[in-house]
This record gives structure tokens, sequence and C-alpha cells, in this order.
């Protein structure tokens, strides 16, 4: 049967990439797809301790090369549904595809307590990503929410920044002892076992929350909630796959899963990488069975297509060099730097004016409009993209 | 990176922790991005260090902005 892809993976993180780099290394043709960037959580990872790669994105680079340079294709777009079959279809934002294997890699969904308010606190004191967010609360108090590995992993991280952490911890803690003693080495962090938030304090901005242990309730002033429990799998992603209570997916027939994202993994990068490897080799075995002996590969595979031949004057652009607009993520401080820049550049070039567009957030691709109206209307855009 | 491949001459403000990032995601764009490095991070700065910052950064700006308009 003719497919687009011989093998489509859905999150390009450590599972992701290694599966599509493994299924690419035997020829196959395959495409990784993430909506953003690739990385997945080892973008938030600053420091890695179980795993020789160096940071988060220093592995995301590696992982990455490692893939290309086998030939994977990365597709910049959103796998919004999966249809199982013998050619199985995939929803995207780039429209649809099909693959003769899919390896559903996408991760778990951010950590969150389910209370009330609590999605309006998000970026305004909640969050997911003590690399991203945490230097944002250097000399103020924390707490991190959570049990395992990534929590500790996170606290340990914000005690770099914040004055004290607060560890709340719901259950037993399932982190390593090797993490224990940094935790227990890290003297701004505290550790609370049988501790459960249950209410949110702040008009806004979080100004604390409320703790309840065995002692009964209490408030804790905090200015930062990193939450890291209930985070949910891709459930409802793929029609009729089946997922164990925490929403991770249980992989059947052509259709396999890999990484944080397959019920009962373990959440370590070690493991990770692994099972994208078992992945891969997986979507090699099950393409060799249906294909039997006999495989047509197109010699031209890997080869970067046309439209990858360079930069493109945009059409219809009637732009000089005194049009220059900034175009932030929206970051803390992300605006206020481009426009430093921008204001040098202006200086320097005499420019009567800058335009300016904003992202709404970090985590979102821009939007095809506002990179429309870019494009026609300004010659050069400085573009706060990484911080 | 988009916009470059549009023809629009765009540079990446970047701080040194994501540079390998945003170098992975311009090679598998097929992208030679333009970056501008800061040191890590932006967020959180009071107002001198991100002067610092601004100050540390607009010069290869500055140079890198002629170089895309001829003027160097």
């Amino acid at each position: 049967m003719s497919t687009d892809w011989d093998v489509a993976v859905v999150g390009a993180g450590i599972a992701g990439l290694t599966a599509a780099r493994v299924a690419a290394d035997r020829g196959l043709r395959v495409v990784a797809y993430d909506r953003l960037t690739p990385g997945g959580q080892l973008v938030n990872l600053t420091a890695l301790h179980d795993h020789p790669g160096g940071t988060g994105p220093e592995l995301v680079s590696a992982l990455t090369a490692a893939a290309e340079a086998a030939g994977v294709r990365i597709g910049y777009a959103e796998v919004t549904r999966v249809h199982p079959g013998s050619a199985v279809r995939l929803e995207t934002g780039d429209g649809e595809v099909t693959a003769g294997v899919v390896v559903v890699a996408a991760g778990l969904g951010p950590g969150r307590l389910g209370l009330p308010a609590e999605e309006a606190l998000v970026g305004r004191g909640i969050s997911t990503c003590a690399g991203c967010d945490g230097p944002l609360f250097r000399g103020r108090a924390v707490a991190v929410v959570g049990e395992d590995e990534w929590t500790a992993e996170e606290a340990l991280e914000l005690a770099g920044w914040a004055s004290a952490v607060t560890v709340l911890v719901p259950g037993p803690p399932r982190w390593s002892p090797e993490r224990a003693e940094r935790l227990a080495a890290a003297g701004t962090v505290e550790v609370l076992t049988g501790a459960a938030v249950t209410a949110l304090r702040g008009e806004g901005v979080l100004s604390g929350v409320v703790v309840r242990t065995a002692d009964g309730e209490r408030d804790l002033p905090v200015a930062g909630l990193f939450p890291f429990v209930d985070r949910r799998g891709p459930e409802g992603l793929v029609d009729g796959l089946a997922a164990d209570e925490h929403g991770r997916l249980v992989g059947a027939g052509n259709v396999l899963v890999a990484g944080d994202a397959r019920a009962g993994a373990e959440q370590s990068l070690a493991a990770a990488e692994a099972d994208g490897r078992a992945a891969g080799e997986a979507a090699v075995a099950a393409l060799a069975a249906t294909a039997g002996s006999l495989r047509i590969v197109d010699p031209t595979y890997g080869l970067p297509p046309e439209d990858d031949a360079g930069p493109v004057e945009a059409a219809g652009s009637t732009a000089t060099w005194t049009d220059v607009a900034l175009f932030t993520n929206s970051k803390p401080n992300a605006t206020e730097l481009l426009r430093g820049l921008g204001q040098r550049l202006q200086a320097h070039w005499e420019l009567p004016e800058l335009g300016f567009a904003a992202k709404e957030s970090a985590s979102v691709a821009a939007d095809k409009d506002t990179i429309d109206w870019l494009s026609q209307r300004f010659k050069m855009v400085l573009v706060a993209v990484g911080d | 990176m988009e916009l470059e491949k549009r023809g629009v001459v765009a540079p990446l403000v970047v701080t040194e922790t994501f540079l390998p990032l945003v170098q992975a995601q311009a090679r598998a764009r097929r992208v030679r991005p333009r970056l501008v490095v800061v040191p890590h991070p932006v967020g959180g700065l009071n107002e001198a260090e991100l002067a610092g910052r601004i100050e540390g950064a607009a010069a290869e700006l500055l140079r890198m902005a002629d170089e895309a308009r001829g003027l160097s």
C-alpha cells in the first residue's frame, strides 16, 4: 500500500527523535512532527543529571542533528488526530498525511492541581518550567508540587534562584536516593510529605497557597508554584487506542507508543531513549513484515526538496531598509530587550519608527497572518525567540 | 526562521542556554540563522541588568544589520 510516509512520529522529544532516527537509519521515509520545535520536555531542562548529553537544549541539538543526518524530516505541525488502519491517517495542522506505521511519542501534558482559578494564574506565578521561569523568582519563595524524579529535579534547579523552595509531596516521594541526597544538601529546600495544595492565593498574580498536612492547614506565601502532578498522556489522540488511568496509551497494531506517553513507562531520559529505540526497531519490523522481501527505496529521499533552496523575496513586498520591526515572544523582559536593541538600530539608521508585533506566548507558533504581515511590510524584523 | 525563508532579514535574539535549540531548529528548517546571543537569563533581570544585556548585544546587532544592508 502506498503511503506518504513509511513512519510518522508524533512528538519530537527524546523518544520520538530516537525512534525516527532508528527507522530512518534503515532506509525508511520518516517524518517527526512537533508543533513548535523539536525537543519536548528536554527544552525545559537546563541541566541533565541522568544523561551524558549536557544541557537539555544541547541534547535536543544532537538528537535533531542525528535524526536529520539519517534522513528524518521534521514536520512543524501539530498532529490533532490519528486514525488507525492499514494506512494510518494523521490529521495535522498542515493537512492530512498517511503512514504505514505511527509512533506516538507525545509525552505528557503539563502538571495541574485542578483548583479554581488555576488556569488564570498560569504565567502569573504558576509555571511548569524551572529552566525557563526560575530566574523570574530570584530571591523569592516558591513551591513545587509532586513526588517524582522530575519534581525533584525542578526543585533543585529552582534552588539556584529562589530564596526558599518548599517541595510539597502528596504521597511518598518516588525520586532516587541520589536526588534525595541532593535535595537534603540544598540548604534552601524543604520537603513536606503528605502535603496537598487545597487553595491558591492571589488576585491576578499568585501570592501564596494553602497547604494541608497531617497537622492541619496553613498558608504558605510563595511567588511561584510549579505543579508536576496529574500530568496526562495523549488520551484521545488515536481513535480506539486504550489508555491507562493517567491517559497514557497502549500501542496496538501499527500504532506504537514510546516514551512518557506509553502506559507503564518509567519517566527518565534513559528509559525514554531506550523506548524510542525499541519503537523504531518495531516500526522497521512491522513494515518489513508487510512488505515481504522486496523493497523499493526512493533514491532522492533525504535530499532537500526544491522549496528548501534558500530565502526567497516576499512576493509583492514593497519594504525598504527604513521598514524595520520588532517581533516578541512576550516572555518577561523579551519585549524590553527588543525595544532596547531596536532603539539602538533606530538611532544608527535614523529610522523614523519601528513596527511591532507580538506572539501571545512563547509556547505557541507564530500565527500565519502575523508572519504574512511582517514579511509583506518589513525589510528587517528583530525577533525574540529563545530566552 | 519563516521570515528569513520569505526573504526578510530576521536576526534572532537568543540566550546562550537556548542557542543549541535554535540552531537545531534552524538546521531542521534549512535556514542559516542570524543570531544575536545574550547571556541567560533575560526574564527576572532588573533594569540595570537588562541594560547590560542590551549594551552587550547592540554592537553585534548593528554589525549584522549593516552587513545585511550592504553598508559594511
